[in-house]
């Protein structure tokens, strides 16, 4: 099965749509230091109230986080896992695949897997692609909490891969599948930052697992391990949940 | 013990009679032929001895593995060419066969052997690392049936393997199969409604119509049965039975 997961893994990266997320994390590594030149006062203003802090660096994790990073995973998700189980089926590869020693849930948890995979790889490569980048062109930038805040912020973009391709086999239909992922993937993205506009609401917000993962960016200036294992199992064991899900409503699915 | 028991098997889709009540036996390293009309139940029969589809009413067994309790091990046993699929195609054909072979659990070493073996074998060297979305319907074809040989299989359905092959890769698949049967023991089920691959390839039948077995026997003792001298003629034959 490792062997099987490993062959699955190198065939989902070398599809055509993997080259359309690298172009995309790359267009939005290159363009952020010319966002990050101009930024709006509010914003600016903004980061002392929710994280208590108004350095450069801060702004910086901010925009990227919220405006690149949170924003990617959540397209790339749907597009990435897009084509599991579903598109096999409808053009047809699913009848020859589906005969093998391996139950539907199996190949649908391993396909699903290698979508993270995937979704994993590129975003880390961008991640350092950054480090080297920014730390060139980015004033104050700082190496160190901008991977250890990736290294969080990955477990969200598994997430979104895991239950975009869970949301796109309980539909049943490619269409409005792939509709429901992005929406409420966009959804989740866009109450992300809610426990930081209004500390009142901070825990309810724990219950979005993109929250979880934009968690680092209160904690910029002491990051370790308290701070960034929990969310990180969290988000672990709720990509777990959810490619089991996908697994269970895909049990009687005919091949 | 009989490689293949079918008894009483009925698929109903709805109000949709696909299959109904066939039983059958294919002895061990048998090539058994399964002809018919298109939407004649072929398929769906095939799917159902895979598990693919489960039946309405009545039981198999593979090999001594029942098909709904036991599919994994079933499909095991089994190599698999569907009518109707479609090849991915942004793998090569050595890495499709390397995939199959992988959800085999075959190691490394052993699944690249083996598809070797078979490009070799289908003369699909030169083009074996090429993606497969480039390929005719006739290499297509032969990555199919290769991808249903990786595992050795005890067991091969093949259903219509042969549409899609020129004269010669027609030619050259039916000998393999006959070489599979006759030194490896390999029992095939070749559905098919080309009746001269039938006829060449099987000494037993079984002929569906609407859903349901119409025959099933030694194609000679058929033939004599109802005085004809031709596949063709044998099927009408059947087929006008049935009607009247």
């Amino acid at each position: 099965m490792i062997r099987f997961m490993w062959l699955d893994y190198r065939a989902a990266l070398r599809e055509r749509k993997v080259w359309f997320a690298v172009a995309i994390f790359a267009y939005a590594t290159l363009s952020l230091p010319m966002l990050l030149a101009h930024p709006p006062p509010h914003v600016r203003d903004a980061m002392d109230t929710w994280f208590g802090a108004r350095d450069p660096f801060t702004l910086f994790m901010f925009m990227w986080t919220d405006l690149a990073m949170n924003k990617l995973i959540a397209m790339l998700a749907v597009i990435l896992a897009g084509g599991v189980l579903l598109r096999e089926r409808d053009t047809g590869v699913l009848p020859l695949l589906a005969a093998k020693p391996i139950s539907l849930p199996q190949y649908f948890a391993v396909r699903t897997l290698s979508t993270c995979g995937v979704m994993a790889t590129v975003y880390l490569a961008a991640q350092l692609a950054g480090v080297a980048y920014f730390s060139a062109t980015v004033d104050g930038f700082r190496p160190g909490p901008f991977l250890a805040a990736a290294s969080l912020h990955v477990w969200a973009a598994i997430f979104a891969t895991a239950l975009a391709a869970t949301l796109l086999v309980v539909v049943g239909r490619r269409g409005p599948g792939l509709l429901v992922g992005l929406l409420a993937l966009f959804a989740l993205v866009g109450l992300a930052f809610i426990g930081f506009y209004n500390p009142a609401w901070a825990a309810l917000s724990m219950i979005n697992p993109i929250s979880l993962g934009v968690q680092s960016l209160g904690h910029l200036g002491d990051l370790g391990p308290a701070v960034l294992v929990p969310p990180a199992l969290a988000l672990a064991a709720l990509t777990a949940l959810t490619i089991a899900v996908g697994a269970w409503s895909v049990r009687k699915m005919e091949a | 013990m009989n490689a293949i028991e079918i008894e009483g098997l009925s698929k109903r889709f709805g109000a949709v009679r696909a299959v109904e009540a066939v039983s059958l036996a294919v002895e061990p390293g048998e090539i058994f032929g399964l002809m018919g009309h298109n939407g004649a139940g072929k398929t769906t029969l095939l799917r159902m001895l895979l598990g693919l589809t489960p039946p309405t009413e009545g039981r198999a067994r593979v090999l001594g593995h029942d098909v709904a309790a036991e599919v994994l091990a079933v499909r095991r046993l089994c190599g698999y060419l569907p009518a109707d699929y479609a090849l991915p195609p942004d793998m090569t054909a050595r890495q499709f066969l390397a995939y199959v072979a992988a959800m085999f659990s075959l190691p490394r070493a052993e699944a690249e052997a083996r598809a070797e073996l078979w490009l070799r074998r289908f003369g699909l060297l030169d083009v074996a690392d090429r993606r497969l979305r480039g390929f005719s319907t006739g290499m297509a074809q032969k990555v199919g049936v290769a991808q249903a040989l990786i595992n050795a299989p005890r067991v091969l359905l093949l259903d219509e393997p042969t549409s899609g092959l020129d004269p010669l890769g027609r030619h050259e698949l039916l000998e393999l199969l006959r070489e599979l049967a006759r030194e490896r023991g390999v029992t095939i089920v070749f559905s098919s409604h080309i009746l001269s691959d039938v006829e060449t390839l099987c000494r037993r039948v079984g002929a569906m119509h609407h859903a349901r077995l119409i025959a099933c026997g030694e194609i000679a003792a058929l033939k004599q049965e109802h005085g004809v001298a031709t596949m063709d003629d044998l099927y009408l034959a059947l087929v006008r039975r049935e009607a009247a």
